[in-house]
């Protein structure tokens, strides 16, 4: 991110950096560990938590265009104010966008759509990203940290659904005699979920280090 | 925020003309692409609800051709949806004939976790409950929450007697022994209950009311 603004135009393998920075090595969620609320809460179906990772990731990427778009203007002492106010914006657009589109995932997802504008991940994106650097990346940073949240949100929905309820999207998977385990569908399934997949990505990345570290050497 | 740090100089009023500027604009753009959004979507929320409501009608109703919905204002039937969204409403069913199949209102209670929405069809020849659907529920998965999808507990409104001398009421779990008693899921024993308390309520308001417009019903009107 260091002195991005110096670059008049960004090179194409810094624009690949920025966008697969969120996605995978900086992943808000299995790296960064924020977000955690909704993460927790409407994961328990896959349906859901596409919902949700589409509706944070609209507003991480019209929200970072437009902080980008004015950060020259914005004076110091009201800057968190104005992003609040624009990522407030998104929220309700998407907001009445999902009840147009479906009034079942409007359900689903109830209180959480609207705490979308609480989420430390957008916030966190428009102070660290967003007011330092050109829209066309600003936008490239919020594609790349929405979909690597939606990523995270899909791996906890998929095993919450599939063990919780025995279905992938609504669809039954293992036929009537499969009992469910309706634990993983109750918000301690959500944290079991979670540690299980943070153990995944940190055995993963430890083995990658080590890995490094063992070529490094050799060379 | 420690952006005002002691040492900084005061600001002068240039300064805050710039800030309330900006955040004045900023408001007026974001108020504006709300309101857009807002617009643009009225028609297809209302849709959305719509369809909703009337999927559900025709699920309770098999057979229904045509529906007429009435909404009640202080104790008074009157026909159409009526100005007060919060006024209580009854879907009114006919066949093909032109038949009345049966009547569709709306019952909310109380449940183990946050309000149970439903709907519930009544048919005022037979005087009984034949049909009941959840709308809305925040129950506990694989418990509370199978008084929308449980064969045996949806079995108990085929045919729920309303009787004004005997109140609907949730039984435990095979101890029904009157058609007015519905038998609860053993292990949602709460959820079942509100389910009874909530039918139990909106009949013993409805059920005079429809009694005394029934000509009016039947013929549509």
């Amino acid at each position: 991110m260091t002195g991005a603004h110096l670059v008049q135009a960004p090179s194409p393998s810094e624009n690949y950096e920025t966008f697969f920075n969120g996605l995978w090595k900086q992943n808000p969620v299995f790296v960064q560990v924020l977000g955690m609320c909704p993460t927790l809460a409407v994961t328990n179906s896959v349906r859901n938590a596409l919902a949700m990772g589409a509706a944070t990731l609209f507003v991480l990427v019209c929200s970072n265009m437009l902080i980008s778009l004015v950060r020259k203007r914005v004076p110091k002492q009201v800057r968190i104010a104005t992003y609040i106010l624009i990522i407030a914006t998104f929220v309700t657009i998407v907001d009445y966008l999902i009840k147009a589109l479906s009034i079942a995932v409007y359900k689903a997802l109830g209180p959480f759509i609207a705490l979308i504008v609480v989420n430390c991940m957008i916030l966190g994106r428009a102070e660290a990203f967003a007011s330092r650097n050109p829209p066309g990346k600003a936008i490239l940073d919020g594609l790349g940290m929405g979909l690597g949240f939606s990523f995270a949100l899909l791996c906890l929905g998929a095993v919450r659904e599939v063990l919780g309820a025995g279905t992938f999207l609504g669809v039954p998977l293992f036929g009537p005699r499969f009992q469910p385990w309706v634990l993983f569908l109750l918000p301690p399934g959500g944290f079991l979920t979670l540690a299980l997949w943070l153990l995944v990505f940190r055995a993963w990345q430890s083995r990658k280090e080590r890995k490094q570290e063992q070529w490094r050497a050799a060379a | 925020m420690n952006s005002q740090a002691p040492s900084r100089p005061p600001l002068s009023t240039a300064d805050g003309i710039k800030m309330v500027r900006l955040l004045g604009t900023v408001s007026f753009v974001c108020g504006l692409l709300i309101v857009i959004t807002h617009r643009g979507t009225l028609s297809a929320i209302g849709r959305n609800q719509e369809r909703l409501t009337r999927e559900a009608v025709a699920e309770l109703l098999p057979g229904m051709q045509r529906q007429v919905v009435y909404s009640v204002h202080g104790g008074e039937l009157s026909k159409g949806e009526g100005s007060d969204r919060l006024a209580g409403k009854i879907y009114a069913g006919y066949d093909a004939s032109g038949k009345l199949l049966g009547l569709v209102m709306e019952a909310s209670e109380r449940g183990y976790a946050d309000m149970i929405k439903a709907m519930y069809a009544y048919s005022p020849s037979k005087r009984c409950i034949t049909g009941f659907k959840v709308l809305e529920m925040k129950e506990t998965p694989g418990l509370g929450d199978k008084i929308a999808t449980d064969k045996n507990f949806l079995e108990n409104f085929k045919q729920l007697v309303y009787d004004p001398d005997h109140p609907i009421v949730a039984v435990k779990a095979g101890a029904k022994k009157n058609n007015w008693e519905i038998d609860a899921i053993s292990g949602a024993t709460i959820s079942s209950r509100a389910v009874g308390r909530m039918l139990n309520r909106s009949i013993r308001e409805m059920a005079p009311l429809i009694e005394r417009n029934l000509r009016r019903i039947e013929k549509g009107e």
